[in-house]
């Protein structure tokens, strides 16, 4: 077992400062505590040069530096960064857990040899939640509170050995241990100030006077003893709001938020194995016209196949974002999953040609996104005796649950078919009389559909006409004369 | 290099990495006396081939349906734009077409049929590109060429009846018409010889041929009543009418 320990030492100013510019993130910025007498509870560097320290009063941080930006702590959001945090681990590895207020861990021996080497992996990780925004700090150990611990002491090297893990983790001080205070004040009094130090006391006579809880800490953190974590699972539905850092008017300006919240979509999906197949983005406009009743724009996507591959999601929402007129402006969007289907594991080709395959869906996508869904269409069989009904058009990636292999028993398998049947039968009164048609085969009885008032009952000829042409003609029985009126209904192409 | 080792890689059971299997620059139609006054020995991929129909309902679907199936062994998918009529599913699945490859376009306008034309005949996944198109804007029809080339599609225009075929850049142009129960094929543009005498093709067992054989193995009764059409009351012919069982 290895696990890899990602901490976000500075989270709660992290989730405010990752829709900053840089420009505006050298400007001192705080988050503070609620309350009647708000406190300073994480502060950027800029606020710190003016000597704003954690834990200050707001007044106190306000007399230092004038200009501060303030804003109260948003929990929720943390939590939420580390839900995406622990999703992006998921497409490492299949096992990660949120780990305590500010951290995620994740299991990575099974996934070393798949991202070529340990470095590599570490990497990868690293690089895929910084490009979300969040400073972060890791720790390997063969434990996860030995990761834990480690990442919370410092950056160190990756302890890859449980019999080296007591050395590694021996100078840790014990105040970044997490444990309680006054447990820390009764060891520190009596001069036990490091994992060694306490490690090496005995252990019963520790438990009797520090409790149950530092000896559990120790244990686990070597190793010792079992330390179940609760895997992370990806909600069943991905919605992710993501606000504007100022209202925008045109689509094009749009492009760059969409293409962030389409990363998060696609580390969603990864991490539950999962394409997309239909999703809408709902544009939300300003307050003051929401107020007078304007509704979000929803744009809603189809895709013809499952997808997950974010250039691809992208290019998609780019080409039909293109046609949509904004009636206000933006000032935040919001990415929703409606419809996701397993994606199918893919054999890859021995020969280069193979690779065709694998682009096989965005031209119908592009097709479909600048043209509208109900531009392209896919034909299948219904099991059905009358002509116009046998064969219908359905939404490419929709067919699925229709069956288009024709089922024993329903006409069309035996009996003469055309290749093109007319929209609309036409009547054939005055053509008939022009010059001879030839009768080649019939009459083939098509008699049905009495329950839903399209009832027919008609006697089918294939024929051919004058001109040399094969088609398909039935006379029209329906009102029960035997000299009904003739119509053409297709052509033998 | 040493005359055995040459003969040694000589043997047909031996692949070497350096040489990739290249995609013929045809496909076969499936008949024998089309595809040898074809150049390339059958429709070529990536160029337009124009078909121009002198009549509707003589077989021109059926002549191309045993390439189209062709191309979906491979793997690649076909796409009809703005096909006139509602294609028929259940006679297309009988003829051996995958109908989850197929794909229907239809635009509202000739400008976006045009545009959804060329997207599929620019796109590597799409093996064949039917395009029922009205325009003759040449400047357009060269940029489809380009793009079937592009592609490697085998593009086919179709001209209906009473359309102006063009003198366009396609470097394949046939003329079907009907001929006594046959397909009469005109080569009206070749690269290579001119070939003076059409080429009759009898699409009557073909894929997609309005004669099956009854689902029993017994042939369905075959009337022709050219000889002597009975003439009915109303309408010039009376057709004869036999209740079905």
């Amino acid at each position: 077992m290895l696990w890899a320990c990602l901490l976000f030492p500075s989270l709660p100013l992290d989730v405010f400062a990752r829709a900053l510019t840089p420009a505006e993130a050298a400007h001192p910025f705080v988050v503070t505590s609620g309350g009647h007498y708000p406190c300073v509870v994480a502060a950027n560097a800029a606020a710190r040069v003016a000597g704003i320290r954690n834990g200050q009063l707001v007044s106190a941080a306000l007399a230092l530096a004038p200009d501060v930006a303030l804003r109260e702590r948003d929990l929720a959001a943390e939590e939420a960064a580390l839900a995406e945090a622990a999703t992006l681990a998921l497409a490492f590895t299949p096992n990660a857990s949120i780990a305590g207020p500010d951290a995620v861990v994740a299991e990575v021996a099974g996934s070393v040899h798949l991202f070529g080497g340990l470095p590599r992996l570490h990497a990868e990780l690293l690089g895929a939640v910084r490009a979300h925004g969040y400073a972060v700090r890791t720790a390997l150990a063969p434990a996860p509170m030995a990761a834990l611990l480690l990442a919370r002491g410092g950056q160190s090297p990756p302890v890859l050995d449980v019999d080296a893990l007591e050395a590694a983790l021996a100078p840790l001080p014990l105040a970044r241990c997490g444990i309680d205070v006054d447990t820390l004040a009764m060891l520190a009094a009596s001069g036990i100030t490091t994992f060694g130090d306490a490690h090496r006391l005995p252990r019963a006579g520790l438990a009797r006077r520090a409790g149950q809880q530092i000896i559990s800490t120790l244990d686990r953190a070597l190793g010792r003893a079992p330390d179940p974590r609760e895997p992370y699972r990806p909600p069943p539905r991905f919605e992710r709001r993501l606000p504007l850092p100022s209202p925008v008017d045109t689509v094009e300006s749009l492009h760059f938020a969409v293409h962030r919240l389409v990363q998060d979509f696609a580390g969603w999906l990864l991490a539950r194995g999962l394409g997309a197949v239909r999703m809408s983005l709902a544009l939300v406009h300003e307050r003051y016209l929401r107020a007078r009743g304007i509704a979000p724009t929803v744009v809603t996507f189809a895709l013809g196949a499952p997808a997950r591959a974010p250039a691809h999601l992208s290019a998609v929402l780019r080409e039909r974002l293109g046609r949509v007129a904004l009636p206000a402006p933006v000032e935040a969007i919001v990415l929703t999953s409606d419809e996701t289907a397993p994606l199918r594991g893919r054999n890859l080709g021995l020969l280069p040609e193979d690779a065709a395959e694998t682009v096989a869906v965005p031209l119908v996508e592009r097709l479909r996104a600048r043209l509208g869904d109900d531009a392209v269409a896919v034909l299948a069989v219904q099991p059905e005796h009358r002509p116009e009904l046998a064969t219908c058009e359905s939404v490419p990636g929709m067919s699925s649950k229709k069956s288009t292999r024709i089922r024993p028993g329903v006409a069309g398998t035996g009996a003469p078919r055309p290749l093109w049947l007319a929209p609309e039968a036409q009547p054939l009164a005055t053509d008939l009389e022009a010059a001879p048609w030839i009768l080649r085969e019939g009459p083939e009885r098509i008699e049905s559909g009495w329950w839903d008032g399209r009832d027919v009952r008609r006697d089918y000829f294939v024929a051919e006409n004058p001109r040399g042409e094969t088609v398909w003609i039935y006379r029209d029985h329906r009102y029960g004369a035997d000299d009904g009126e003739w119509f053409l209904h297709g052509y033998f192409a | 290099m040493d005359a055995s080792v040459a003969r040694l890689l000589a043997h047909p059971a031996i692949w070497r990495g350096s040489e990739c299997a290249s995609e013929p620059a045809s496909v076969a139609s499936g008949f024998a006396e089309l595809d040898a006054a074809l150049p390339g020995g059958g429709w070529p991929r990536g160029a337009l081939t124009e078909l121009v129909l002198e009549r509707e309902g003589i077989g021109e679907l059926r002549l191309t349906l045993p390439a189209l199936s062709r191309l979906q062994a491979e793997g690649r998918s076909i796409v009809w734009v703005a096909p006139p009529y509602r294609p028929y599913a259940p006679a297309l699945a009988a003829a051996g077409i995958d109908l989850s490859r197929l794909f229907v376009v239809r635009g509202r306008t000739i400008a976006e049929a045009l545009w959804a034309y060329e997207q599929a005949l620019r796109a590597p996944e799409c093996g064949a590109a039917f395009g029922w198109m009205p325009s003759h804007e040449d400047r357009l029809l060269r940029r489809l060429q380009v793009a079937a080339r592009e592609g490697r599609t085998w593009g086919v225009l179709w001209r209906r009846p009473g359309q102006r075929a063009s003198a366009i850049s396609a470097p394949l142009r046939l003329s079907l018409a009907p001929d006594r129960g046959t397909l009469a094929v005109r080569v009206l543009k070749r690269r290579g010889a001119d070939l003076a005498q059409s080429i009759l093709i009898d699409l009557a067992r073909a894929p997609g041929a309005p004669l099956y054989p009854l689902p029993g193995g017994q042939p369905l009764v075959r009337r022709n009543t050219s000889t002597s059409p009975p003439h009915g009351r109303r309408h010039g012919i009376r057709l004869p009418h036999r209740k079905a069982s």
